[in-house]
Order: C-alpha cells, then sequence, then structure tokens
C-alpha cells in the first residue's frame, strides 16, 4: 500500500515487571488458605511510576497487596486500591495454575487476546477515555510450587498491535522541542497534575498549550474542547522508560485510541518522565508518529493482533525464582540457629570453634535421661551429627524424666526409644543429621548361651563399628558393666569418651584419657589406630605423662552384675530430678572444652581455679577431667584421677588383649567375671591389699550403690 | 539530657519523636534524595501498651543500586532446565517492539531501609534488603559487593557493626539487620565526643539523625551534609 518512506518505524521499549518477594508470600498463603485448587483467574493490581532514574526504567511492580486480601468481604471487582503519585494502578488478570504442566500448557496466544479483547472493547466503549489506566491492563500467569518455594512465571503487556507500524517523524527530548517559557509552563503544569491526589495515579493525559505559552493539563475526555480551543495539544503519558530514544510500551496502545476513537494520522506525544520527584523535561521526550489506520479497525467486532509476552534476557520465555532461603521454615530455622552461635562467638567468645562442633560425629549410648539430655545440649551448641544407641522402648514414666519423649510415645506397648529420640530431635530441629539404633551392649558379668552367643558377637561388632565411625562417644547406660565394652572400644581406637553416671543424690562425669597405644603427640585418630600394638606396648609404662583414667580405673572390682540381688528401688531409676539435666549439661559443655583444648583429648585434668589469667587459647576456662556433684551439698569438685595399669577396660594389658583375640575375649570377658580381674592383675593385688593395711579412703565414698543410675 | 549518666538508649516514645524529626528535616533540606516516611503499624493486642499508635518504623524504600560493570552469574542457583522453550511462534515477532541487551537488568537492584526501634535493646535498629527487579533477593555476599568500597570497609574493619539475618518484626520475612547490641555503647560515646551534642538539650530529634549518619555508612547510605548541620 501507499507506504510512507519518511520517517523509521517507531520502535517501542517493552514495559518491564518487578514483583516484590511479599507478592509471592501472599500469594502463596492465599493459594493455602483459600483458593486451594481453584484456578480461576484473580484480578490483581500492578503498579508503576513515570520514570525517575537516567539509567533505570521503572518496572510495573507487584507487591503484597497487588493480591485481594484473604477475607471474604471482598468484592468480586477488584476493588483497586486508590493509588498515589508513585503507585498509579493498574488492572491486571492473574491465572495460577496447580501444575508446571498445566503451567507450561497454558495457551498463551488465545489468554493474550482475551486481555487484547478487553482493551479493545474499552477503546471502543469510551471507556479508556475515562479510565485511561485500562489501557495497560496486563496478564500475569505463575505456577507456585509451595514444596519447594519456586515460583515460576510470565508477564504480558498486551498491545494491539498496528499493521502497517506507526511511524517517526521525530523525537528529541522535550527541553528541546519547547521554548523556554512554554518549557516552564509545561513543567509546573505536569508537577500540579502530580501533586494533586485526584490527578496523581492518572497515566494519561493532554497537555495544551495557548498562544502565550501557557500551558494547562487535562483529562482525556476533555479532548473535544482541547480540539475546538485550537490550541498546541500533546498526548502525555507517564512512560516508565528511561531511553533517549525510545517511548515506552503504554504509547502504543495510547496511539491505538487516539487513533479508533478521535481518528488521528499524526500524534504529537509527550512521554512525561521525573527526576527528583520533579518534571523533568530534560529526559522527557516530545516526538511526532505518522499512523496508517488498518482497515479492521473500524469495526469493533474484528480485533487486531496483539503481541506483548514479556522477554526474558532477551527470549520469549518464562521466568522464576527461588524464594526457599525466605520462605522455607527448616532454613530460616538453620539460620536462626547458626545466628545464635555466631552471636555467641561474636560478643563472648571470638574464638568458638563452630566448625568443629557443627561437623563433629557423636555417639550416644544410652537414650534415657541422660541421653536425652545430652542430645538436646549438643544441638543446642550446633552439633548435627548425632547417633543414639538404646534398646529399650519408652515406658509411661519416661516422658517426666527423658526429655525428648512424649505420651504417644509410649501408647500401643511403647516406640523404641532410640527411634523415637530421632523423631523428636527431628522435630525439634528438622536439619539435624540423627541416627537410632536398636540394640543392647553386651555386659560382662551376663552371660549368654551358645545359641545368643552369635547375636551377641554381632551386637559387638556392630558397637565396634560404630564406635569406630564417630568421634566422640558418651556412655549414658543405666549399669557399670554395659559401660565397660564401649570404654574398651573406645580405649582401643582413642576415641573421645564422656561418662555420665547418677547416684541418689549425686553424679560423676568424666571425661577418658586418651587410650594406651597411642604416642601423646599423635593427634591423629586414625594414624593412631594403624599403630601396631606390639610396638607401642612398652610405651603405656614409659611415658612420662600418664593417661588421665577412664571410668573404670579407680574400680577394685570388675563389672560383674549389679542389678541382680537389688532391691527394687535400687534397679529402678531412684534419682533426685535435677541431677540427670545438671550432668548432661555437664557433660556437653566437658566435651566442648575438649574440642577447643589444644592438646585434645589428650589434655592434662585441671581444677578449678587452675587458670591463672585469661587465656585467649581457652576460650571456654579449664577443663577438668572428673566432676563430681552432690546435690544435697549444692557442691562440686573438680577432680583428676589418672589411669591405672590394672583397669579391666582400659590398661595396655587388656587392650592388647582384645587386639589379638577380638571377640573371642570379649566373650570370655562376658561369660566369666573374675577372668578380667585375673588377666589384669587385680585378684593379686586385692590379695596383697588385704595383706597390707592400704588406705582405700578416696574411693569410699564411691562404693557400688552409688553407681546405680539411668 | 545528662550525657554522663545516659546510656545511649531511648525509649520507643522518644523514637516516635525524633522519626518524625528525622522525616520533617529530610523533606526540607533534602528534596533530591528519595523521602523517609514513617509507616505506623497496628498495634498488637497483646502487647500491654499506654502509648498512642507510636508503634511503627521509618522506611526508604526502591534505592537503586547500579553497580559498576562485573562478573554477574546466572542469577537463581535454582536451576532454569526445560523452559519448554517456547512452542513454534507462540508470538510472532514485532518489529516496533525492541529488543534490550541481556545483561543491562541483571546488574540493577534495588534496597529497602527499615529503621525499626528494638525494645530490648531501646535503641533503633536497621533492617535491609537487597533484591533484583524480579524480586530474588541478594545474598549477603553479593550484598558486600555492590556497596561503595567505603562502606565494605566500615563494615568489615568496626567492632560494631555485625550484620544478622533476622524475621522482620513487621513484615515477618527476613531481612538482614545491623545487630543493635553495640548501639547504646556507640550511640554513648557519639554524644559524649561531639561537645555540641552534649551540651545540646534537643538531642532527642539528633539522636536518630547522628545514629543514621554511622550506620548509614555501612550500607552505602549518603546523608546530606545539611541534615547534620542543623543540629
Amino acid at each position: 500500500m501507499a507506504g510512507h518512506d519518511s520517517g523509521s518505524i517507531l520502535v517501542f521499549a517493552q514495559f518491564q515487571s518487578a514483583v516484590d518477594e511479599g507478592f509471592w508470600h501472599r500469594l502463596s498463603s492465599l493459594k493455602l488458605n483459600k483458593l486451594g485448587i481453584d484456578e480461576s483467574p484473580i484480578p490483581i493490581t500492578g503498579y508503576y511510576a513515570p520514570c525517575s532514574h537516567p539509567q533505570v526504567s521503572n518496572h510495573l511492580t507487584l507487591l503484597a497487596q497487588s493480591l485481594p486480601s484473604e477475607s471474604n468481604e471482598q468484592s468480586s471487582a477488584a476493588a483497586m486500591s486508590r493509588g498515589n503519585r508513585n503507585r498509579c494502578p493498574i488492572r491486571g488478570t492473574l491465572y495460577n495454575t496447580n501444575t508446571i504442566e498445566s503451567f507450561h500448557k497454558l495457551d498463551k496466544k488465545s489468554l493474550l487476546r482475551v486481555e487484547a479483547k478487553k482493551i479493545w472493547d474499552d477503546i471502543h466503549t469510551g471507556r479508556a477515555v475515562e479510565d485511561s489506566a485500562l489501557l495497560s491492563r496486563f496478564l500475569l500467569i505463575s505456577f507456585a510450587d509451595l514444596k519447594k518455594w519456586n515460583f515460576h512465571y510470565w508477564f504480558a503487556f498486551p498491545v494491539l498491535v498496528l499493521d502497517p507500524p506507526a511511524t517517526l517523524v521525530d523525537l528529541m527530548p522535550a527541553s528541546q522541542y519547547f521554548s523556554l517559557e512554554e518549557a516552564e509552563s509545561v513543567s509546573a503544569a505536569c508537577n500540579e497534575w502530580r501533586n494533586s491526589s485526584l490527578t496523581a495515579d492518572v497515566p494519561f493525559f493532554l497537555v495544551s498549550t495557548d498562544p502565550n505559552s501557557h500551558a494547562t493539563v487535562k483529562h482525556l475526555k476533555d479532548w473535544e474542547t482541547c480540539q475546538s480551543d485550537g490550541h498546541k495539544l500533546l498526548f502525555g503519558f507517564y512512560d516508565p522508560c528511561h531511553l533517549p530514544h525510545n517511548p515506552g510500551w503504554p504509547l502504543r496502545n495510547y496511539l491505538a485510541l487516539i487513533c479508533v476513537r478521535w481518528n488521528l494520522k499524526s500524534v504529537r506525544f509527550l512521554c512525561y518522565r521525573e527526576s527528583r520527584g520533579f518534571a523533568d523535561l530534560g529526559s522527557s521526550l516530545v516526538g511526532e508518529a505518522l499512523i496508517t489506520v488498518p482497515q479492521g479497525w473500524r469495526d469493533h467486532q474484528s480485533l487486531p493482533n496483539a503481541v506483548g509476552w514479556e522477554h526474558n534476557k532477551g527470549r520469549q520465555v518464562p521466568r522464576s525464582i527461588s524464594l526457599a532461603k525466605s520462605m522455607d521454615p527448616t532454613r530460616l530455622a538453620i539460620s536462626a540457629a547458626d545466628l545464635n552461635l555466631k552471636l555467641m562467638r561474636w560478643r563472648a567468645l571470638p574464638s568458638l570453634n563452630l566448625n568443629a562442633m557443627s561437623s563433629i560425629k557423636c555417639l550416644l549410648l544410652g537414650a534415657g535421661t541422660l541421653g536425652c539430655q545430652v542430645a538436646r545440649m549438643l544441638m543446642a551448641w550446633g552439633v548435627r551429627k548425632i547417633t543414639l544407641l538404646d534398646n529399650g522402648r519408652v515406658a509411661m514414666s519416661n516422658p517426666l524424666r527423658q526429655s525428648l519423649y512424649t505420651l504417644d510415645d509410649c501408647l500401643n506397648g511403647g516406640e523404641f526409644k532410640a527411634t523415637a529420640a530421632v523423631k523428636s530431635l527431628t522435630r525439634i530441629f528438622p536439619a539435624v543429621d540423627a541416627e537410632g539404633v536398636v540394640m543392647a551392649i553386651p555386659m560382662p558379668g551376663h552371660p549368654v548361651s551358645s545359641q545368643e552367643e552369635d547375636s551377641v558377637l554381632e551386637d559387638c561388632r556392630r558397637l565396634h563399628d560404630l564406635i569406630d565411625s564417630h568421634e566422640a562417644v558418651f556412655l549414658l547406660t543405666d549399669t557399670r558393666e554395659s559401660r565397660w565394652l564401649p570404654t574398651l572400644l573406645c580405649a582401643n581406637t582413642n576415641k573421645i569418651t564422656i561418662t555420665a553416671a547418677l547416684g541418689f543424690d549425686s553424679f560423676l562425669v568424666m571425661r577418658h584419657g586418651a587410650g594406651p597405644f597411642v604416642s601423646s603427640h599423635d593427634f591423629n585418630v586414625e594414624a593412631a589406630n594403624a599403630l601396631s600394638a606390639v610396638e607401642n606396648i612398652a610405651q603405656a609404662d614409659k611415658d612420662e605423662r600418664q593417661r588421665l583414667g577412664c571410668y573404670f580405673c579407680n574400680d577394685v572390682v570388675a563389672p560383674i552384675d549389679s542389678t541382680a540381688n537389688r532391691t527394687l528401688d535400687q534397679q529402678c531409676t531412684v534419682t533426685r530430678p535435677g541431677l540427670a539435666p545438671i550432668a548432661s549439661a555437664l557433660a556437653v559443655e566437658l566435651l566442648v572444652g575438649i574440642l577447643h583444648h589444644p592438646l585434645g583429648i589428650y589434655a592434662e585434668g585441671e581444677v578449678a581455679n587452675s587458670l591463672t589469667s585469661e587465656s585467649s587459647e581457652r576460650p571456654l576456662g579449664v577443663l577438668p577431667h572428673q566432676i563430681r556433684g552432690s546435690l544435697s551439698q549444692f557442691s562440686q569438685m573438680a577432680l583428676v584421677g589418672h589411669s591405672s595399669n590394672s583397669c579391666t577396660a582400659c590398661c595396655s594389658t587388656v587392650v592388647s588383649e582384645y587386639r589379638e583375640r577380638g571377640m573371642e575375649f570379649i566373650i570370655q570377658a562376658i561369660n566369666h567375671p573374675t577372668y578380667l580381674e585375673d588377666l589384669t592383675g587385680l585378684t593379686e593385688l586385692m590379695r596383697s591389699a588385704s595383706a597390707f593395711k592400704l588406705d582405700w579412703d578416696n574411693e569410699t565414698d564411691l562404693d557400688e550403690d552409688d553407681y546405680v543410675d539411668i | 539530657m545528662d550525657i554522663s549518666s545516659w546510656d545511649g538508649t531511648i525509649s520507643l516514645a522518644e523514637f516516635h519523636a525524633a522519626a518524625c524529626a528525622l522525616v520533617e528535616k529530610w523533606k526540607k533540606v533534602s528534596s533530591a534524595s528519595p523521602p523517609w516516611s514513617w509507616v505506623s503499624c497496628p498495634k498488637q493486642p497483646w502487647v500491654a501498651s499506654h502509648e498512642v499508635s507510636v508503634e511503627g518504623y521509618l522506611s526508604l524504600e526502591n534505592i537503586i543500586l547500579v553497580s559498576i560493570k562485573e562478573e554477574h552469574d546466572e542469577l537463581p542457583s535454582f536451576p532454569q532446565k526445560e523452559e519448554t522453550s517456547c512452542s513454534d511462534k507462540e508470538e510472532s515477532i514485532d518489529i516496533a517492539t525492541l529488543v534490550q541487551g541481556q545483561s543491562d537488568h541483571d546488574e540493577i537492584c534495588y534496597y529497602d531501609l527499615h529503621i525499626v526501634y528494638s525494645a530490648p535493646y531501646r535503641v533503633p535498629v536497621l533492617y535491609f534488603r537487597v533484591y533484583y527487579s524480579d524480586g530474588e533477593p541478594l545474598q549477603f555476599e553479593d550484598i558486600k559487593k555492590h556497596l561503595p568500597a567505603h562502606s565494605a570497609k566500615t563494615l568489615l574493619d568496626s567492632k560494631w557493626t555485625f550484620i544478622t539475618q533476622e524475621e522482620h518484626p513487621y513484615l515477618n520475612r527476613p531481612w538482614y539487620k545491623l545487630h543493635p547490641c553495640g548501639t547504646g555503647e556507640w550511640m554513648k560515646l557519639l554524644f559524649q565526643g561531639d561537645v555540641s551534642l552534649a551540651r545540646n538539650g534537643a538531642a532527642i530529634e539528633v539522636y536518630l539523625i547522628s545514629w543514621l549518619s554511622f550506620v548509614g555508612q555501612v550500607v552505602g547510605l549518603r546523608i546530606p551534609y545539611e541534615m547534620l548541620n542543623q543540629l
């Protein structure tokens, strides 16, 4: 057809979208609480304002309030919030799907046409002249994955396509176009328009300049009057775009309106932009466009072509955003927990080694009163890898003193403690890596029949492997003899071992010394295991720095069956309730102390007040060997005990016997209680003791009964 | 206010008064910069309060941070797989649409600043967040990269500045904040150190502005010089 050669095609900059996090939060909440699987379109409101930055375009923004509220008093027609000068409200429609497949399957072409038709209708009926913001209607399709907190979405800003496209006669900064007086007057008029609450959010307007260079800004519906005035007329609009050579997207439908309603073929337009809250005629543009009205456009019924899907980095694809970090409760819990520990480090203990805590693997033997509390304390310190071993089930009396269990765990015979504990820990802190092992610990003095032997051996091996795969072991069982095998295994592999034991109103918390077969200067546990026993047998005796003792080092008898021949109340858990939490807390603090001591497991035992000056290397203070406390006195002592060469659990004789004979040795110890005493020479020692009157005073307050514990 | 016995903290009512003073001064002195506004929050019914609607916070939003050209890796760690690349001809190419370069939008981020009163510490706290135009929040490491050079240095060197991520008390979403535990101390130091401040009876109005002048440095917010001069 009679094409215009003069002038190039008018090229528009696309509208850009911006979605505030709050919008997705609100949509998630709406979906969960109100919409459910309902996929019907939702009326929403977008906001934009004229460009106010020379390098950055303004965006069509969605906020939390863009969505209807959840309450039912909401009227169905989008109750558009009254905007302000920074937020011109624009009507939009949201199609939110329930699956990613249906998101991709949406018929985008037809959805676009539906919105375009609304604009087309508004133009033809004249509604768009009354409420010009309707010209910028938009469309949003989305899929909200509420399990992973990912949001897929795609905006469309439908525009009616002129065919042939409009051409540009000229385009220049407004300051160039207007005379000085005109410019001043136009600025003033625009500022007035922008400052009045009645017009601040009306994005399309007319600028009429009389022969005296006096400009006024008018509503679109005043066009007829302006026509008859014969004054210079400019079609102005809030331009979100910042580019110096291209007008923004709203101009497209504006031109469509102008040519359909007012039949103009040449249009002078003003791309209104601002700076610092005022009209900026330097960045605002004035241009002239030539339109060839397409044939079909007279006819309301025939809808022109529409385009407008937003480009994503130059491509026509949807966008997505992941808000897991700010919405996923587990992640929020993790960062809150980390914050707490970091605060501690920042404010009080700069040398706190939080990495050591989060990477250490702890094995808790016993998931009872002590086990539950120790597990909780470990988590509070940032320990994430916890394994609990216990073969018992949760009994009705347990939840009161065993802090991980509730009544539900007791029903139907009771859940296995190890399993229930893990569930409970995960409920408290989802990021914990907790494992439960249901198993009994083989004990000396509890002989096994030959049928049971295989399964007992299996348990021994399993225990050996568990201890091997963890770095710290807590002995929290309810009998002395159940601590024997773990102590031996830990001494053999040189693991950090912490024992807690309760009497009726007294407790003992201690860390075992290093095993007998590792050189004091070797801190590498794996290397220690690799050393051959033979090579180092003599080491222990020659070692100047005597190692600290284990739980059994102070015994003069081997562990025997302490549960037989005891009265009911001695068999049951009879301790003052306050003891377990105190002892558990101390046990964990002791572990933390070890982890922060430069010598770790080889650290000497210290007593209270032994550090003379504040040492930055010792941020946590003294590191005792044993803490013995008494509730009846409300007192506590830090003591040191060295290893005994006749210890039934950790002396070199016993450990090397284990290394040589393995399970055979274990079974023998289990079935013949005096075997250990004979092996270590304790039997001999006892005989000679009765011959001389040796003073065992420092052990008298620790007879058998005091070791009855949980 | 007797500086010597003062511990550097203020009450909620004083915060509100100081906030209003700041909003006014800012408007007068610096119409060029985007304005601070007070966002009033409905009282939580379970908080006993005899104060009349002083609950709220100061807000400065949508400040544009245009970063200098730098290596910008693909935004979300979230993998962008199968965008069923649009079925043939979703939309015919429209010659009237400007095709924009891809990198341009990515480096632009926005930040919001909120000044909220902390009841336990009795001082103002700066909450902030930084995000791309698609709403994706920046991680703290990236925020540091976008800060002007001297701010980043202040942040790292100063023992008073400790950034943590916590729930915004009114919006219930995680925002970064400058932890308030040191604030009382350094506010006291600030006031003691400046003779005119120490003598000035109108200390409360000045409190927030002084606080902001220090804290603002951390996030690269420039306080117009005139604000400080009008003390």
